[in-house]
């Protein structure tokens, strides 16, 4: 299973990411990290170069909201031959935010599965079902 | 007129520089008073040297908070340059200055030197007369060096390596190390005219889990390029990893081999010394614990004899501290330095043995590789992976290396990736960490990484 990672937006976070990484490497996913300071355009085409069938963008200081506002309208500019699921976690507000306002909000922008202030292991196991069933499906 | 000249010429003419004159300031520097050289107090100093962190926007805040460390009794003076200006954006450095000028509010994280300029800031450096270290980040830190030496700050931070691997994901390291190598040269000219100009290589790297091996790569690699373009007094550095016993042992290793290289290679006659940082990682919210975590660490500096402490504040994990917080950091490391006495002599000879090995193994990659000069060589072995920082977020960076600690707290190498340790070496560092039953290996560095919280 392929699998597309960094951190979004000027943000230079690379202790998490790293993390993230070597936790994916750990499941037994092919991983291609693009690190940090990533743009949203760079994650799409990396997922149409790869074929990758999971994005996993993670972002830890509020950066993620004002780059991802338009995933929408990009992903509809892109032809994904691996129907990939769009995976965003980390720290997702800025500063004092209501958290459970978060996650509609980031499922609207396009995200299938959104993780705010969640267990990295805890997370992964269940990125992970919703890929088997996926493919089950 | 040399080829240097010629470029220096064209490095410091541009619209943000009010017209530089090479002849006053070389008159400067042959007539500045010996206690601006830090190389000056290195040789005369029967003490360890205390140095905080800082830098304001403003010429009067930085003024200020040099009159607080100057009554808490420090030895040398920190000037820490903004981000703007270390990505060379000097417009917008002048523009955040404007406006932190006018609402007195800080719009910068540090000193904007280049829209100062040399003329304003030799003011303060010759009113202070202490010895001032330059701390930036810059890979391109060729105006800024100019200017700060003309300034009448005579100590450099940084290198190709250090001030852009844990701190850049893509500019150009072969760039990184030809703008080096003017900075190199422009101190070793400089260093003829009075006291040397010290350099000061950066040991803290990302500062999360570094193995000894590669900060001690590091420091003897950017050592040896700073000498061979004729630098006479150069520091390495490194920080306080969370053993004591390791930090000895990483102390003792660097400075013979240091000594060592620089004897091999024909640069016999440099000064070296050795400085530590405090811990780097992240601090305690508790600020009594922060301070207790400054004193603990500013005995382990007494123990492996640094020469120079740069020092923390109570407000680490708060953000950009006070200068009363500041200074109150500078005071207390002073007065724990001066309760410091008939420290032991500890050593661990096994361990200094083993990591001796693994240096003398990755130094001799490094030198086999077929490239020309040291900097191609070095340049080679790390987009080869024969060094690498683990946690850099540069794109050249291997990212193949994982650590971790072993009980006593030493850090240790769990993945070796392409660092061509021996076997026995990468075996032993391997077998030391103990990760409990159940536990993943990153749960383990998310717990080895924040030991001090």
């Amino acid at each position: 299973m392929r699998v597309v990672t960094g951190v979004v937006g000027n943000d230079v976070h690379v202790v998490a990411n790293r993390l993230i990484e070597i936790s994916l490497k750990e499941r037994g996913f092919d991983v291609y990290n693009l690190g940090v300071n990533t743009y949203l355009e760079e994650f799409l085409d990396a997922l149409i170069e790869t074929d990758a069938e999971l994005l996993l963008i993670s972002s830890l200081n509020g950066e993620a909201e004002g780059w991802c506002r338009n995933l929408k309208a990009l992903k509809s500019k892109y032809n994904f031959r691996s129907n990939p699921l769009f995976v965003i976690g980390g720290n997702l507000g800025v500063g004092e935010m209501d958290p459970d306002a978060l996650i509609p909000k980031f499922k609207a922008y396009g995200f299938d599965l959104v993780y705010h202030q969640k267990d990295l292991n805890e997370s992964l196991d269940e990125v992970e079902e919703v890929l088997k069933q996926r493919i089950e499906v | 007129m040399s080829i240097f000249q010629r470029e220096r010429e064209i490095i410091t003419r541009n619209e943000f520089v009010d017209n530089f004159d090479f002849i006053e300031i070389e008159e400067f520097i042959k007539s500045a008073d010996k206690n601006l050289f830090i190389s000056h107090h290195f040789k005369y100093s029967n003490k360890m040297l205390v140095q905080p962190r800082g830098g304001f926007p403003t010429y009067e805040k930085v003024f200020k908070l040099y009159e607080e460390f100057l009554q808490a009794g420090v030895d040398v003076l920190p000037l820490t340059i903004d981000s703007n200006t270390r990505l060379n954006d000097y417009a917008t450095a002048g523009k955040m200055l404007a406006l932190s000028e006018e609402d007195d509010v800080d719009m910068l994280n540090g000193y904007p030197l280049i829209n100062h300029g040399y003329r304003t800031t030799r003011k303060m450096m010759t009113h202070f007369n202490k010895p001032v270290s330059l701390r930036h980040g810059t890979p391109d830190a060729r105006l800024l060096v100019e200017m700060a030496l003309a300034s009448g700050i005579f100590e450099i931070e940084g290198g190709p390596i250090t001030y852009l691997l844990p701190y850049s994901k893509n500019f150009p390291l072969d760039k990184a190390f030809l703008y080096w190598k003017y900075v190199e040269k422009l101190c070793a000219l400089y260093s003829t005219y009075n006291e040397p100009i010290n350099r000061e290589s950066f040991g803290p790297l990302s500062a999360t889990l570094q193995p000894p091996v590669i900060v001690i790569v590091i420091q003897l690699i950017e050592m040896l390029l700073s000498l061979e373009e004729g630098v006479k007094s150069f520091s390495v550095s490194f920080s306080q990893s969370g053993s004591m016993i390791q930090d000895i042992v990483t102390a003792n290793v660097l400075m013979k081999m240091a000594h060592r290289y620089a004897t091999e290679f024909g640069y016999g006659d440099a000064d070296i010394h050795l400085v530590y940082h405090q811990w780097m990682g992240a601090f305690p919210y508790n600020k009594e614990y922060s301070d207790a975590l400054i004193t603990a660490s500013t005995v382990i500096a007494s123990m492996v004899k640094a020469d120079k402490i740069i020092t923390k504040t109570r407000n680490e994990a708060f953000g950009i501290p006070t200068k009363e917080a500041n200074a109150r950091a500078v005071a207390s490391v002073q007065y724990t330095l001066k309760t410091l006495k008939g420290l032991p002599v500890v050593k661990d000879e096994e361990e200094e043995e083993h990591l001796e090995t693994m240096v003398k193994d990755i130094m001799e990659a490094v030198f086999n590789d077929s490239a020309d000069t040291l900097w191609r060589k070095v340049f080679n072995s790390i987009k080869n992976g024969i060094i690498e920082i683990p946690f850099s977020p540069h794109i050249i960076n291997a990212n193949e290396v994982i650590t971790a600690r072993d009980p006593d707290g030493n850090i240790r190498i769990y993945e070796r990736g392409k660092l061509p340790i021996s076997d026995r070496c990468f075996e032993y560092e391997k077998s030391q960490i103990k990760i409990e039953k159940g536990s993943s290996v990153v749960e383990k560095i998310i717990k080895d990484i924040g030991i001090m919280l």
